[in-house]
């Protein structure tokens, strides 16, 4: 029998979540994606926890938050200590994602369910496999290979297949048909008839247009704020859709001769911009050839500055500007900032190009229509000055010497205890306590930073100084909207200076790469400063997709064209997946499943199948015919025993007669032209092909979409005459009949 | 057809032993190396064939005899492998392999020492069009250099794949080598158009990807040699043939070493450019290196660095590089690299970081490393101020003539200077002179100087040597070596020494001369998968199985028609008929007719409102109207046949017309009957007896020669006086009876 499959989703069905789901092939249990949102929420992630631990590998589809920014969590966390696949793109763009949402998140919180190197540690093992790459498992996966293939949407985005036993299970989530400016339309439909295709139903309900027309509106949208003064914002990515928008805008830029700046503004957008450069051959193939030929690399941009802090971004002041700042969400990062700063000038324009995700800030404003006024959180993380300062240090000072004084003591029962009569029973014991005292000491020095730092300032306990000045804002109204408070922007300014002092001081550090900021984040003592606020939402506000996913129409046909026998439908919003299951299920037999988070689904093929040997004889007396890149025959034998192999012999008695099989897939239209080529009067009349004066041909049964349902059906249709058996005889030549 | 020609007078042309390097061959003889059968279920047997012999005899047919014949029964089976270039040579690598009806070619290179059209393989040997796809390993010209030849001017239609490094510095190498190689225009092989041609037939690959050409699987893994070197594994029919091209085990400086492929393959193609020999270990060649360099320019000395512009030339400037960054005091010592090509191949190195080895992936995360800090580039050598200690490196690596010869000419005097050799360096060449430190060379100018430069051979060629080929082939037990891309002694003392090596095993190790054809057979048993509806029960010995059998590149599928919508991209197709007949009889008519001809004929299920017949469970005739009946059948051999018979019969009826329809008799009333028979009497009777009179009630009266006979007509009763005649009339009307009601109608 067929090979079990089981799949599980954990997050990420019937709703827009992260996704994340289990696949169990004959026991071997793979997890595809381990997402998470930009809120990162550890709720979330629940079931997850439960099945971690128990995972054989993973594979990840593409690099954003959604497709893997909950690994580094579950490998910290839940105990997930599975091998990670993924291609070379995913894997450094996902590890840059990582470490800018990491950064952002720090920036404005005492962030602690992950920290960079928990980022590192779980990228370490990932490994990396090009577009199709056979690959082995071996040990419990003995028998199953994995391959990775084109999906579009993001640089490196996966459609994974897994083989086992000649079954393909093929999980195709976020692709695009389309060919972008810097990536290929994905090579799903290349895979025909796979047991099993776990799909999103995320774009089921939306249509596009076409993608020229929908860049041009893009710019022009651009153009026009920039035009009048205002500036624009693109809550971006960190590594993914933003690359197509940077090259959208810095070819545009460079047609027209622009002279308006646009930055790129995220924590690692050199290294993510470095490293792009480097992934060429993972790109559109114009772009390679571009490369081979010319030596054109247009991630060279040309037009666009990359700036991984916002110092640089106030320095210009209120000219014009593009900026494309991570998170897409607006939950935290440069485009949170920078919204708050934008929000309140009607001139300037927030373009989102994606939808944002539930629960974010992003999302609020995408309703229609957008809120009047929204309120946001705006923390900074500041260095301690003054007593703060003082007072940190001194603390510090008191941990270490607490942990001198227990390190000593320690060290006295060590003496005491390898005195003590059994010494080496109770030598691993105090090594054991050594050493988590060291990984405890590292954790309290953390602990203590939380202790100090909490959000909403309750003056920790330990604390001599002042309480940091705090702002209640009650929001005043008058004619004119919000009453503003000159003092805000006084103290703002102030924050200002402090941050330049520190960016200047390790400017250089900065530049480089996220290991020195690393270094100096962590080192400075520093604490978060919050204040929530009330922002005008007076900027315009607009969305145009361009998140790269095959629309509704195009899924719908790509699902009828890969044709699998059964079909898995996850992310997507209730309604979309119902619709295309409904789709589904209506115009072909094929089973098709929506499983609601943590229902677990059987999609065990019921093929049946056994192998035998073809004997010589047999198959020297078999003449098959070439059709494409098949050969078929009609093949009339008898089972043969050779030590438990089955072999195939030629029959010992003339066969039965068998029905005869016309083998082909008939165009009407290609058949008119054929007709036309042999010098017939063909016209289509009513949805049949009128063949000279009385012959009519024709389809009946949409046989096309009814994946197994059988053949093409036709009727060829006239009176007695000459030209019915010639229409026939061609009509026949189309056709292979064995 | 003008490619055709020249290939044809270069074989006429080079048939003559000579100077353009074509082996003298013609006393080769046919070797057969038998082989003892293998315990796996691949059984090959090997033999040389001497295609010389062949080309000798038959000039004219060099292009038919290429085609090789597809005669004998084990034809599928045989695997032939030659060589076209690189056969007991360095240079014009060209590998020609073919099984089971597909052919795939190694390389397409040209050899260096050579120019025009004998610098080219001997391509005249195969026939282009039938090959399938063209693999190319990397961008050197003994690689790939006559690729543009081949796609250009022969008839070779298949597939070309390389590398993306490999295109991108192809494209540049190839531009740079048709300028400076100085031909007459007649025998430029190809210009820069051509090359330009050539880059879009060229598709990429890149490692581990498999690709599927035609039932060819193939995919290549790292080889270490220079940047996007790939060695190529092909997989026919489940036997796999690994070509390394050039290939290098150790990790050096920006590259990853050779992979050792997951699978053995059942024929290994491996290079022998160095024979038994064995190279120093990288960080002693290193530091004889940085040592030579630092102490020269420490003595306010030159160093020269002769080297090809493309693969080590990158090596040795990472080495450099690195050295000044650890060396501050070195860092007022300028560096140069003088080559406009390796320049424009920075571009390339800077980008494919990802085809490089783990170190140079890190250093990339800073900073890249290609983005020399202490080293620049020098367009020529006008713009060099030769004042004071340097250290430049410039192409070409022989010293034949250029940049490189020009500063060796300055420089060989002093003896504070020094050049170091780098790498592999072609007999007859300068560079080859000097290693061995004569007291005086010529320069270029035809005058001699005295030589008293210090000269230092360290090699940094990334070929494998005699302990990475034998640990290489020893992980990889081929049952088959081939050895090419070695000077033949050097061939002939590592084939000497692997066959000891693998004394005892199964291995064989040929090493065939350019055109000679290693042949071997692989009788691989076919496996089919019988998968859907036939394979719902495994069937026991000597049941039958029938269904449709599908093969796609080399597996077999058994399955059920219906299946094959289900398991492959073919569909199935019914074609229903429907053909119009005229006729206006009666309907049962048709029906007696056809139940005359035809053992089944049914009344067709009374769904329908009008009569309808089905014959033979396939072809149905309805009488849909007056005018015409219809006949419907769903298309197949048989039932095409049936329904033509079906159509000759309704038109038989028609023609004929009603005269002929019993049927219409039996409609009649039993006295017409009656009256037709009495007619039919009379008329026979007179016809016999002459006089006959018909009386009443059916009596008829006779007179013959007077004499009177009274019949009666239903009776039979005969009233005479002459006896003979009564009988005679009782005789015949007995007889008449016969003939009008044949059967007695009833017992009456």
């Amino acid at each position: 029998m067929g090979t079990s499959v089981q799949v599980t989703p954990l997050s990420g069905a019937y709703g827009e979540s992260p996704l994340c789901y289990l696949l169990a092939v004959d026991g071997f249990r793979f997890l595809l994606d381990c997402g998470w949102s930009d809120l990162c929420d550890p709720s979330q992630l629940e079931p997850l926890a439960k099945v971690a631990p128990t995972i054989d590998a993973v594979l990840l589809s593409h690099p954003d938050m959604m497709h893997l920014g909950a690994l580094p969590y579950a490998m910290k966390h839940l105990g997930l200590s599975a091998p990670v696949y993924a291609t070379e793109p995913v894997f450094r763009l996902g590890l840059l994602t990582m470490y800018d949402h990491f950064l952002s998140r720090w920036q404005v919180s005492d962030f602690d369910l992950f920290t960079l190197d928990d980022v590192d540690s779980a990228f370490q093992n990932v490994v990396r496999l090009k577009y199709s790459q056979n690959h082995l498992l071996r040990d419990k996966g003995e028998g199953i290979v994995i391959a990775p293939h084109v999906a579009g949407h993001l640089l490196g985005g996966t459609v994974w297949k897994i083989t086992k036993d000649g079954e393909d299970v093929i999980y195709a989530v976020d692709f695009n048909h389309r060919k972008e400016t810097h990536l290929n339309g994905t090579v799903l439909t290349s895979f025909v008839r796979p047991a099993v295709l776990i799909t999103d139903a995320y774009n089921a309900l939306n249509n596009q247009g076409y993608k020229r027309k929908q860049d041009q509106n893009f710019v022009d949208a651009l153009l026009k704020v920039l035009a009048s003064g205002g500036s624009v914002l693109l809550p971006v990515d960190t590594a993914g859709r933003v690359l197509e928008l940077l090259l959208i805008l810095d070819e545009y830029w460079g047609q027209r001769n622009l002279k308006y700046p646009i930055h790129f503004l995220t924590n690692v957008s050199t290294s993510t911009i470095d490293f792009v450069k480097s992934f060429l051959e993972w790109m559109n193939d114009s772009i390679s050839k571009e490369f081979e030929q010319n030596r054109d690399n247009p991630f060279l941009l040309k037009n666009v500055s990359l700036i991984i802090n916002k110092e640089e971004l106030e320095k210009l002041g209120d000219a014009p500007k593009v900026v494309l700042a991570s998170m897409a969400s607006l939950e935290v990062g440069f485009s949170h900032d920078i919204f708050v700063e934008m929000a309140n000038d009607t001139k300037n324009l927030v373009l989102f190009t994606e939808k944002g995700q539930f629960g974010t800030l992003a999302r609020m404003l995408q309703v229609d229509p957008p809120p009047k006024a929204v309120k946001v959180t705006v923390s900074k993380r500041i260095p301690l000055v003054g007593d703060e300062l003082k007072a940190y240090e001194e603390e510090q000072e008191r941990i270490k010497k607490e942990e001198s004084l227990k390190a000593s003591r320690i060290k006295e029962e060590e003496l005491k205890a390898s005195h003590g009569l059994n010494a080496k029973a109770s030598d691993p014991m105090t090594i054991d306590g050594s050493s988590s005292r060291k990984s405890s000491n590292a954790g309290s020095h953390f602990g203590a930073n939380v202790d100090i730092l909490i959000d909403g300032f309750v003056p920790p306990s330990t604390s001599v100084a002042p309480m940091f000045p705090f702002f209640e804002n009650t929001a005043e109204w008058d004619d004119f909207g919000e009453v503003i408070n000159p003092d805000d922007y006084m103290m703002k300014q102030e924050e200002m200076d402090y941050s330049m002092m520190h960016g200047s001081g390790d400017g250089l550090d900065g530049k480089i790469d996220e290991g020195s900021a690393r270094l100096l984040l962590d080192s400075t003592p520093s604490k978060v400063v919050s204040n929530e606020m009330t922002v005008q939402v007076r900027c315009s506000l607009a969305y145009m997709d361009f998140e790269g996913r095959s629309d509704g129409r195009s899924v719908k046909s790509v699902i009828a064209h890969v044709a699998p026998l059964k079909l898995v439908l996850v992310h997507g919003s209730a309604e979309a997946t119902e619709h295309l299951k409904m789709h589904c299920a209506k115009n072909s037999d094929l089973h098709v499943y929506a499983p609601q988070v943590e229902e677990t689904i059987d999609v065990t093929s019921d093929l049946c199948a056994y192998k035998v040997q073809l004997s010589e004889k047999l198959m020297s007396n078999i003449i098959s015919k070439k059709l494409g890149e098949h050969e078929i025959a009609w093949l009339d034998a008898e089972v043969g025993k050779e030590d438990e192999k089955l072999i195939l012999l030629p029959p010992s008695s003339p066969p039965p007669p068998h029905k005869s099989v016309l083998v082909g897939d008939l165009k009407l239209a290609d058949f008119k032209q054929f007709l036309e080529n042999k010098g017939w009067q063909v016209e289509f009349a009513g949805g049949a092909l009128r063949c000279g004066e009385y012959i009519t041909v024709r389809k009946i049964g949409d046989s096309i979409q009814k994946g197994g349902a059988g053949s093409q059906q036709l009727v060829i249709e006239g009176p007695l005459c000459e030209d019915y058996y010639k229409i026939r005889e061609l009509l026949y030549s189309q056709f292979y009949l064995l | 057809m003008r490619a055709r020609n020249g290939l044809l007078t270069r074989i006429s042309k080079s048939n003559v032993p000579g100077p353009n390097g074509r082996p003298n061959s013609h006393h080769l003889n046919v070797t057969r190396l038998s082989q003892a059968g293998q315990a796996s279920s691949l059984s090959p047997v090997s033999t040389l064939r001497n295609k010389q012999a062949e080309r000798q005899t038959d000039m004219a047919s060099v292009a038919a005899a290429s085609k090789r014949p597809a005669t004998g029964g084990r034809e599928g089976d045989q695997m032939v492998i030659t060589p076209l270039g690189a056969g007991n040579e360095v240079g014009r690598s060209c590998v020609h392999m073919t099984f089971k009806g597909r052919t795939v070619l190694f390389d397409c290179g040209i050899h260096p020492a050579y120019s025009g059209m004998a610098a080219l393989p001997y391509f005249d040997e195969i026939d282009p069009s039938t090959i399938d796809v063209l693999l190319v390993t990397h961008f050197h010209l003994d690689h790939a250099a006559s690729l543009p030849y081949f796609l250009e001017k022969t008839t070779f239609k298949g597939r070309v794949f390389m590398t993306h490094a490999t295109k991108a510095i192809y494209k540049l190498l190839l531009q740079d080598y048709v300028k400076v190689s100085k031909v007459s225009v007649d025998d430029m092989l190809y210009d820069e158009q051509d090359i330009l041609r050539s880059l879009d037939k060229i598709e990429v690959i890149d490692f581990h990807q498999t690709m599927e050409v035609n039932g060819i699987r193939f995919w290549c893994y790292t080889a270490g040699h220079v940047l996007g070197a790939a060695m190529f594994m092909v997989d026919i029919a489940g036997v796999r043939i690994l070509y390394t091209g050039d290939y290098s085990r150790e990790e050096d400086r920006h590259l990853r070493a050779a992979e050792t492929p997951q699978f053995s393959p059942d024929i290994c193609i491996i290079e022998s450019t160095y024979g038994i020999q064995q190279h120093q270990p990288r960080v002693v060649r290193e530091k004889r290196f940085t040592e030579v360099v630092h102490s020269t320019v420490a003595q306010g000395g030159r160093v020269l660095i002769p080297a090809f512009a493309l693969g080590r030339a990158q090596e040795l400037l990472l080495i450099l590089d690195e050295y000044w960054s650890n060396h501050p005091e070195l860092h007022k010592i300028p560096i140069y690299y003088a080559s406009p090509l390796a320049k424009k191949c920075m571009a390339v190195y800077q980008t494919y970081i990802n085809s490089m080895n783990d170190r140079i992936k890190n250093q990339y995360a800073q900073s890249n490393p290609f983005h020399f800090k202490h080293i620049e580039s020098l367009n020529s050598i006008d713009n060099f101020h030769d004042v004071g200690p340097s250290v430049v490196m410039a192409s070409p690596g022989g010293l034949q003539s250029g940049l490189s010869r020009q500063l060796f000419d300055k420089w060989c005097t002093d003896k504070k200077n020094s050049c170091v050799i780098p790498g592999y360096v072609v007999e007859g060449t300068l560079a080859k002179t000097i290693i061995n430190e004569p007291r005086e060379v010529t320069l270029a100018n035809g005058l001699t100087a005295p030589l008293h430069m210090q000269v230092h051979y360290i090699s940094f060629s990334a070929h494998a040597d005699f302990p990475q080929t034998s640990t290489f082939l020893d992980e990889l037990r081929p049952p088959n070596i081939i050895l090419v891309h070695g000077e033949a002694n050097e061939m002939s003392r590592l084939k000497q020494r692997l066959i000891s090596q693998f004394d005892g095993t199964n291995a064989k190790v040929v090493s065939p001369k350019n055109c000679q054809s290693v042949e071997m057979y692989f009788s691989s048993e076919k496996m089919a998968k019988t998968i859907g509806r036939l394979a719902e029960q495994v069937p026991e010995a000597s049941e039958p199985v029938n269904g449709l059998i599908v093969r796609k590149g080399f597996t077999y599928q058994i399955m059920a028609p219906e299946d094959l919508r289900v398991y492959t991209q073919l569909s199935t197709a019914n074609i229903i008929q429907r053909i119009a007949v005229p006729y206006s009889g009666s309907f049962e008519v048709i029906r007696y007719r056809l139940k005359q001809i035809y053992e089944s004929v049914e009344s067709a299920p009374e769904e329908c409102d009008v009569p309808a017949l089905v014959v033979h469970e396939r072809v149905t005739v309805r009488l849909d109207s007056e005018s015409y009946v219809t006949l419907q059948w769903s298309s197949d051999p048989i039932s095409d046949m049936v329904s033509d018979s079906v159509v000759a019969v309704i038109l038989n009826i028609s023609r004929e017309g009603p005269k002929v329809v019993p049927v219409e008799e039996a409609a009649k009333t039993k006295e017409e009957t009656e009256r037709v028979a009495q007619k039919v009497v009379y008329a026979l009777m007179a016809s016999l007896f002459g006089d006959v009179k018909v009386g009443e009630e059916g009596k008829f009266i006779i007179s013959v020669d007077g004499v009177v006979a009274h019949l009666d007509g239903h009776s039979g009763d005969v009233e005479c006086e002459n006896a003979t005649l009564r009988e005679r009339i009782k005789t015949a009307f007995r007889r008449i009876q016969g003939a009008v009601r044949p059967i007695p109608l009833s017992a009456s």
